[in-house]
């Protein structure tokens, strides 16, 4: 997810001018000089001016390269593996939130949970043979520990716990 | 003061407090210990539970769980040049050299033992400095808050690793985040787009969960899994750190020092002060030849430098609401939702609960010691656990505790939300420590910002006319033109030497 500095600037000064756009039309405060429309005014017009300086390129100059630790003979890691969808892979977990927050109440906490974690677990490399148990486990420790002892109320959908 | 003390031990000394510090000990020092996992996401984590504890075990379960991720992170960092927390990483390599000379259980010795003097320190220094600044800070007007807050924000972003600019729009971005909702001067829905759930605004804790823990699965998915722990015997751990606190303890009073400086300031927590340390031990060392080929000096600075920083990070936090770091942001949310609201009157309100804190900085820091050491010795068997066990069960607990923060599944869309903020922003070298600072520190600052406006009539003298205020300004404007004095600089000099050779 590499952008190019003009296309996250760019961004930056969309955002900006529209938090200031924003700020601008809020109703001000009758018989106040300053209200709820001065401080986003002030942050957007901030943020439009910084996304213009990383457009320009200014400060790019201070970024240090990410310090990689080198590797060592025998300690080589397999290349990742590359291709086009592959870097989709990280919207994975917001994507599996977001499955939690439609499905949870309909489905149950141990129903959804289960499958969040089947599919965590599988997208980082795990066989079905640890997968499957630790979804088959882990939903009903973490339901023992928010559910029961925090009383997290956890929806229980088609399946009930037992306690 | 002393009435005080034993109320404070009274304080602490329940059964409650006493689980739950240990609980959240063991906690700390696994999370810490895992490639991945850092200290201000084992704090994030544990926000859901400190709901359902009393105010002074909601802290100890912080206070313990930060200070041994910040030790345990060492571990991993020595025996697989893997750094279990950012905080390890600047002498990663030094511990793995000396791992590879045979030499481990010196290197995680030192890490055990000069984090806790390092941790005892700060404490100290907590204790020592956070009174007179109470005094102090009780004749501070809003432009005095007003300019701490900016020098905060500006320190945050001098410190970062990366391009000012970028950190600058950084904390504008959260800024903005803390504009949403109604809780403004006016009291006018603000960004919500119509949207109920956005009313209340975004709260802090989701969005640090989201940025620290869910951007971290995000990155897991993309980064191969790191190498099993090779097994190994351990000798005997404390052996020969004695005699290394009598050889090094110029240094290890220098990494004290720079760490409780460190701390103190906003926004730059204990990766910061370890790098600073290791750069500095290197600098004025009498043998720098030494270093990077398994030299344990610069160790004993560094770790003594980043536990340091995790209670003097405190300072400001219960001062002025201005968090000393990202785990001292975390910290004061939960303050603030256990009545202890920062602020200079804590110290008089409420001593005997500021006393307790104290005392349980301490004891987390003696603690470190046992624990400490039994840690290195499971540490083979617990990074045996892979990657996809674990962060399956973070994902589940980032869901349900964002969930349990109101009650609501908004909470579960802002940590998602958050996520993918907090991985595009790592991506692309903008630093989200100055995003969450901006978040955090958001509201205070508008309104000490707003208020002074209206108290000056729209005029911009008054903030300048207080000599306190003048000197924040002052520092606050210059940490602003700091970046562009340096690029001045970088350009000046290369003329210059240019010239000299010429000549």
């Amino acid at each position: 997810m590499r952008l190019p500095d003009s296309v996250t600037g760019s961004f930056l000064v969309v955002l900006g001018a529209a938090a200031a756009y924003g700020g601008w039309i809020l109703p001000p405060v009758p018989g106040q000089p300053v209200g709820p429309n001065v401080f986003p005014l002030v942050i957007g017009s901030g943020l439009a001016l910084c996304g213009l300086a990383i457009v320009f390129g200014i400060g790019h100059s201070f970024e240090e390269e990410e310090e990689l630790i080198p590797l060592e003979d025998g300690q080589a890691a397999a290349p990742p593996p590359q291709g086009k969808l592959y870097g989709l892979r990280a919207l994975l977990p917001p994507a599996l939130l977001l499955f939690y927050v439609a499905a949870a109440d309909r489905l149950g906490f141990i129903i959804t949970a289960a499958i969040m974690v089947y599919v965590t677990s599988t997208a980082l490399g795990a066989k079905w043979k640890l997968a499957l148990p630790l979804a088959a486990l882990s939903p009903f420790a973490i339901h023992l520990i928010f559910g029961k002892l925090l009383r997290v109320p956890l929806p229980a959908g088609l399946l009930p716990t037992p306690w | 003061m002393l009435k005080t003390l034993i109320e404070a031990f009274a304080l602490i000394s329940t059964w409650e407090v006493i689980i739950a510090m240990f609980a959240a000990s063991v906690y700390g020092l696994v999370i810490g210990s895992l490639p991945g996992l850092s200290a201000t996401m084992a704090t994030a984590l544990l926000v859901p539970v400190t709901f359902y504890l009393s105010p002074i075990a909601a802290i100890a379960t912080i206070v313990a769980a930060s200070s041994m991720a910040i030790f345990s992170g060492d571990i991993p960092g020595a025996l697989l040049r893997i750094p279990g927390t950012p905080a390890s990483a600047a002498y990663a390599d030094e511990a793995y050299a000396m791992t590879r000379k045979g030499q481990a259980e010196l290197a995680l010795g030192a890490g055990v033992w000069f984090s806790a003097v390092g941790g005892i320190a700060g404490v100290l220094s907590l204790m020592i400095l956070a009174p007179p600044l109470a005094e102090i800070a009780l004749s501070f007007s809003t432009f005095e808050y007003f300019w701490l807050a900016l020098l905060g924000l500006m320190c945050a972003t001098l410190v970062a690793r990366s391009s000012p600019v970028k950190a600058i729009a950084g904390m504008f971005l959260g800024l903005l985040v803390s504009c949403i909702g109604i809780e403004n001067p006016g009291g006018v829905p603000r960004f919500t787009f119509g949207l109920t759930d956005l009313f209340g605004g975004i709260e802090p804790i989701p969005a640090l969960v989201g940025v620290f823990a869910v951007a971290q699965v995000m990155r897991a998915m993309l980064t191969p899994e790191p190498p099993p722990l090779p097994r190994r015997k351990f000798g005997s751990i404390m052996a020969g750190q004695w005699r290394l606190t009598k050889l090094y303890h110029w240094q290890m009073t220098r990494g004290n020092i720079v760490g409780i400086i460190i701390g103190v300031l906003p926004g730059a927590g204990a990766d910061m002060a370890a790098w600073v340390s290791y750069a500095m031990s290197k600098r004025f060392s009498k043998e720098p030849e030494k270093f990077g080929t398994g030299h344990v000096e610069g160790l004993v600075e560094a770790g003594a430098s980043n536990n340091a920083s995790i209670a003097s990070g405190w300072v400001p936090s219960l001062l002025f609401g201005i968090p000393g770091d990202t785990i001292a942001a975390i910290a004061i949310g939960v303050l603030y939702m256990k009545g202890l609201n920062p602020g200079p009157t804590l110290f008089t309100e409420k001593a005997s609960s500021m006393y307790a804190i104290y005392l349980m900085f301490i004891i987390a820091n003696i603690l470190m010691i046992p624990l400490g050491i039994a840690m290195i010795r499971v540490a083979a068997y617990i990074l045996l656990a892979p990657r996809s066990t674990i962060m399956p069960i973070i994902m589940l607990c980032c869901a349900v505790g964002s969930f349990a923060i109101g009650n609501n599944m908004f909470g579960v869309v802002t940590v998602a939300a958050f996520g993918v903020i907090g991985y595009v922003m790592e991506a692309n070298g903008y630093p989200v420590a100055a995003m969450v600072l901006g978040i955090v520190m958001g509201t205070m600052v508008e309104q000490a910002f707003v208020t002074s406006l209206i108290k000056s009539d729209g005029s911009i003298l008054p903030f300048f006319e207080r000599p306190v205020a003048a000197i924040l300004a002052a520092m606050a404007i210059g940490a602003l033109l700091w970046p562009v004095m340096v690029w001045v600089w970088r350009k000046v000099k290369p003329v210059q030497t240019a010239a000299a050779t010429s000549r």
